[in-house]
Formats: C-alpha cells, sequence, structure tokens
C-alpha cells in the first residue's frame, strides 16, 4: 500500500476536506501542516509538491493529487473504509451540486470575511518587505490579488455586503434542505456533509445572529451531530489557532424538547 | 422512472447534457426551451434552489421523477451512471480525479470567459416579467448588465486570456492522445461545449493549436455530440448562448 501524505493547514474549509474524509475512512496519513499565516505554501519546498501554491495537495505514492473536493472523491474511491458517496445516482448527482454550491458559490463569501476579520490581521503586523516578498512569490494572479486585499484590508463596502447577503441566504438553504433529510444531500452521511462542516462549523460563532438554536436549529442538530463523531473530534483536534477552536461550541448539548432553546 | 430535460440549443451545458443522455441512451422526454429569452425562468421548478441557484446559470433542466436537477457535468456524471454503454468517465479513481479537475477548472475558469464573451457577441434577450420571477439576485444582476450592455474591459480582456489559456493546455494535453482523458469522457465534452463558439470570437488562441483544432473536429463528429448538434434550431447554435457562471468575485 502506497503511503499517503496531506498538506494542510488547518482543519478548516479546503484543508479540513480531505482531513476528515481520510479520518473517517481510517485512513492513516503523514500530516504535513503549513502554516497559511507563514506563507509556508508559497516556499520553494511546497512548491517543488504544488506548483500552483493551493492547499492542500495530497500524496499518495508518487502521484500528486489537488483541489480538495476532487480529492476526497478519490480518497472514497481509493480506500477501504465507510463509503462516502452514496450507492444512489441522483442522491450522488445531489452530494456533488451542494459541494459545488458551497466550494464556488458560498465558501467564497464566507472566507472573503474570514479573511478580513482573521487572516488579514493575522499577518498585518509582519515586516511590510517580508510581506511585500511573500506575495511576489504566490503563483497564481488570483491569490496574489486575495492576499493583497486582505493584508491592506482593501476589501469594498459592497463586496462585502454581497457576501454577507449570500452568507445570510446560504444559511437560510442550508437550513431549509436539512429539513428534509438527515444529512444534507442523502439519507446518509456523505462527502457533502464533510464538506458542508468544513464550512459552517464556525457558524455559531461568527454568525450567531443568523445561526442559533432558535433560527436554524436544523443547522445545529447537523453541526453537532458530525462533532460527535469520533474522526471529526480527531480532526478538529489537530487544529493549532483560535480558529479552528470554534469548534468547541459544538460541544453544548442539543436543547430537548420543551427546553429552552 | 421519468426523466425529462429541459434544454437550449446544443451549446454550452445544454450540449453537455444532451451529449451525455445520448451516448448514454437514457430514454428521456426532451423539451428545447429558449435560454437565451430566458425560459428557464417560466419553469414550473424554475424557483426550487437547485433551479434559481445553480452556479451554472441558465443551464439545462433535468427533472427526475419530479426532482429538477442542474450543472451539465454534475448530470452527465448522474447519465453515466444510470445509462447503458461505454463508460464516459476513466475507469480508475485516479483518471476520474484528473477528469473531475479538468472539468472544475472548465466550469470555474473557462465556462464563466466563453460565456461572457459570447453574451457580448450575442446578447441574450428576455423580457422584463420574465427577468423580474428570476431567484437569484446575482444571476438577475448578470442579466441587467449583459441588456444594459454594461460589459468591463478588464473582464473582457481576462475572459479572453482565459480561452487563449484553455486551448493552451488542451494543445499540450492532447500530445500523444486523441481525447483529453485517454478515453473519449465528459471532459471532451465539457471542454467542447464551452469552446466550440470561441473560434470566431477568439481566433488568436486556436492559431498554430494543431492539436486542439483536430481534437474540435474529433468531438463534433462524435456520434453522440452529431446527434445533438443535430437538434439545433439556428444556423449556428455554437453562436447562441445564455447568462453563464459569474466570473471569479476574487478578482
Amino acid at each position: 500500500m502506497h503511503s499517503v501524505t496531506l498538506y494542510h493547514w488547518e482543519p478548516n474549509a479546503n484543508s479540513g476536506k480531505p482531513m476528515l474524509a481520510l479520518m473517517e475512512k481510517g485512513v492513516a496519513f503523514n500530516s504535513h501542516y503549513l502554516d497559511l499565516l507563514s506563507f509556508d505554501q508559497h516556499k520553494p519546498e511546497y512548491l517543488a509538491v504544488n506548483p500552483q501554491g493551493t492547499i492542500p495537495a495530497m500524496l499518495h505514492g508518487e502521484r500528486v493529487l489537488t483541489e480538495s473536493t476532487a480529492i476526497m472523491e478519490y480518497v472514497d474511491e481509493v480506500f477501504a473504509g465507510p463509503k462516502l458517496m452514496p450507492a444512489d445516482p441522483r442522491d450522488r448527482w445531489r452530494v456533488r451540486w451542494w459541494m459545488k454550491f458551497m466550494d464556488q458559490w458560498l465558501a467564497p463569501s464566507f472566507s472573503m470575511i474570514g479573511w478580513k476579520v482573521f487572516v488579514g490581521p493575522a499577518v498585518r503586523d509582519k515586516d511590510p518587505q517580508e510581506l511585500q516578498a511573500a506575495i511576489e512569490r504566490i503563483p497564481l494572479p488570483e491569490r496574489r490579488v486575495a492576499w493583497r486585499k486582505a493584508i491592506s484590508g482593501a476589501f469594498g463596502a459592497e463586496e462585502l455586503e454581497e457576501s454577507r447577503r449570500r452568507v445570510a441566504l446560504g444559511i437560510r438553504m442550508l437550513e431549509e434542505e436539512l429539513t428534509k433529510r438527515p444529512w444534507l444531500a442523502s439519507n446518509q452521511y456523505s462527502l457533502a456533509d464533510i464538506n458542508g462542516f468544513n464550512l459552517a462549523y464556525g457558524l455559531p460563532v461568527v454568525w450567531p445572529e443568523l445561526s442559533n438554536d432558535e433560527l436554524t436549529p436544523h443547522i445545529l442538530r447537523w453541526l453537532r451531530t458530525i462533532y460527535a463523531r469520533p474522526a471529526t473530534k480527531a480532526c478538529w483536534a489537530m487544529g493549532r489557532t483560535s480558529m479552528a477552536k470554534r469548534v468547541a461550541v459544538l460541544e453544548q448539548p442539543q436543547p430537548g424538547p420543551g427546553q429552552p432553546a | 422512472m421519468s426523466t425529462t430535460l429541459y434544454h437550449g440549443e446544443p451549446n454550452g451545458p445544454s450540449l453537455t447534457v444532451l451529449a451525455a443522455l445520448f451516448a448514454k441512451q437514457v430514454p428521456a422526454e426532451r423539451v428545447h426551451i429558449d435560454l437565451a429569452r430566458g425560459e428557464r425562468h417560466r419553469l414550473a421548478c424554475a424557483q426550487e434552489p437547485q433551479v434559481a441557484m445553480s452556479v451554472e446559470g441558465e443551464g439545462p433542466v433535468l427533472v427526475v421523477e419530479g426532482e429538477p436537477m442542474t450543472e451539465s457535468v454534475f448530470l452527465a456524471c448522474y447519465l453515466d451512471d444510470v445509462g447503458q454503454g461505454a463508460a464516459l468517465r476513466p475507469a480508475d479513481p485516479y483518471g476520474r480525479w484528473e477528469m473531475m479537475t479538468w472539468c472544475r477548472q472548465m466550469i470555474e475558469r473557462t465556462a464563466p470567459a466563453a460565456a461572457y464573451l459570447g453574451c457580448r457577441a450575442r446578447p441574450p434577450r428576455a423580457d422584463s416579467a420574465l427577468l423580474a420571477r428570476i431567484g437569484s439576485v446575482d444571476l438577475r444582476a448578470r442579466w441587467e448588465a449583459i441588456q444594459a450592455g454594461n460589459f468591463s474591459e478588464n473582464h473582457l480582456s481576462d475572459s479572453r486570456t482565459k480561452i487563449r489559456q484553455a486551448i493552451e493546455k488542451i494543445e499540450q494535453r492532447l500530445q500523444g492522445r486523441e481525447w483529453l482523458m485517454g478515453t473519449f469522457s465528459i471532459a471532451d465534452i465539457e471542454s467542447y461545449a464551452w469552446l466550440a463558439g470561441m473560434v470566431s470570437l477568439v481566433p488568436e488562441a486556436f492559431a498554430a493549436k494543431p492539436r486542439a483544432s483536430a481534437w474540435l473536429e474529433r468531438t463534433r463528429a462524435e456520434p453522440a455530440v452529431a446527434r445533438a448538434l443535430a437538434l439545433a434550431r439556428s444556423a449556428d447554435p455554437a453562436a447562441v448562448w445564455s447568462v453563464g457562471p459569474e466570473i471569479n468575485r476574487w478578482g
């Protein structure tokens, strides 16, 4: 069996997706933590692995795989362990629909705000010359733009407002979908839930006015149920920053019937 | 199992799904609607989240047992699962990973660029009553910008760059192979569907690209693609566009 090495940052967003998928499958992997806030992902050692400088990347034997959602499908297909894609073709479509919706429409809005409140301030105090050099090493032009904006706090009021609109709408859509079935895209735990948890685990902390036990009981039930899984607990225990530690909010028990939420 | 496909002219996402439907011989009622006039928003399922909030924009809708489904690459995967005949995805997991990442690049970088350039060349037109029915605020904003002739020079030039990059990537990929993934796959259909209409709009992208040009011809001649193209109601379906996916908001 080939060894697996995962280059990742925090159990959060794109990094957390293959981390959690591997752990759900029970696949042992060499964890190679890249500190996004120190720009490890743009240093020569990592660019030798993934010239795009995007996180995560997975080495399976000699093969290098990138793109977190596609990595998850690969992990599910190639390793033994519980199936994380449902067998029914329409359920599989629904898993992919939700992953695309989250990856391409909802997550960029979450992350724009996340970068403004967390990533930008976390790196802004570094030496300006060092920052400039770090930005110039970024291979993808769109990532250079994103980092410049995050560091200078230059996200416009209009684009932030649009991101807030999308976050609020996305939360309502998730809540509505979770009234239909126990999991997001099918009646079994799937990659859509792993993807969604990575996006939404911090909701009750970051957006308490939009997501709480009264307004979005199904989302809260879903997040707590996922966090109660041993793989999720073990995965989030690998977090090193305050961001991943927001998951602690999900340790509160579900409010029972008749109890105040 | 009742299956109905609502599709537009065989170009972009409609072409992908039609070709997959024919390749996999999936029985379905086909209903031709004018996506370039916003007719998707007249469908009974138009307000369902999977239709209203489809990232793809004005793509086809496949309704299976009452459930409306969108996003052409994933519809093609679904048809590949339920249909018959040769698989439209590589047999091994690594090959499928390659195909999905290829399609993701097409979806995320090439498709918005192609739709943007296509809509500039021939703007779709929906009447205001129909526009008012569009459930997604951002999709409606893209319609309004296009109808107002509001195209940004930055986006136009970036879109041409993205088309050039896509063709360059295809040219490299086809070294020593006929099809992008080795055998004919969803990657060929999806890439062709977005790029066939770019030959006339970004001709320089195809100059001195013999492998990509031959691959376009080869894909056009594939029986399932040819059959989809034969459904065209206009002389040149590759020139018919509707509002596509959003150009990445991050820049």
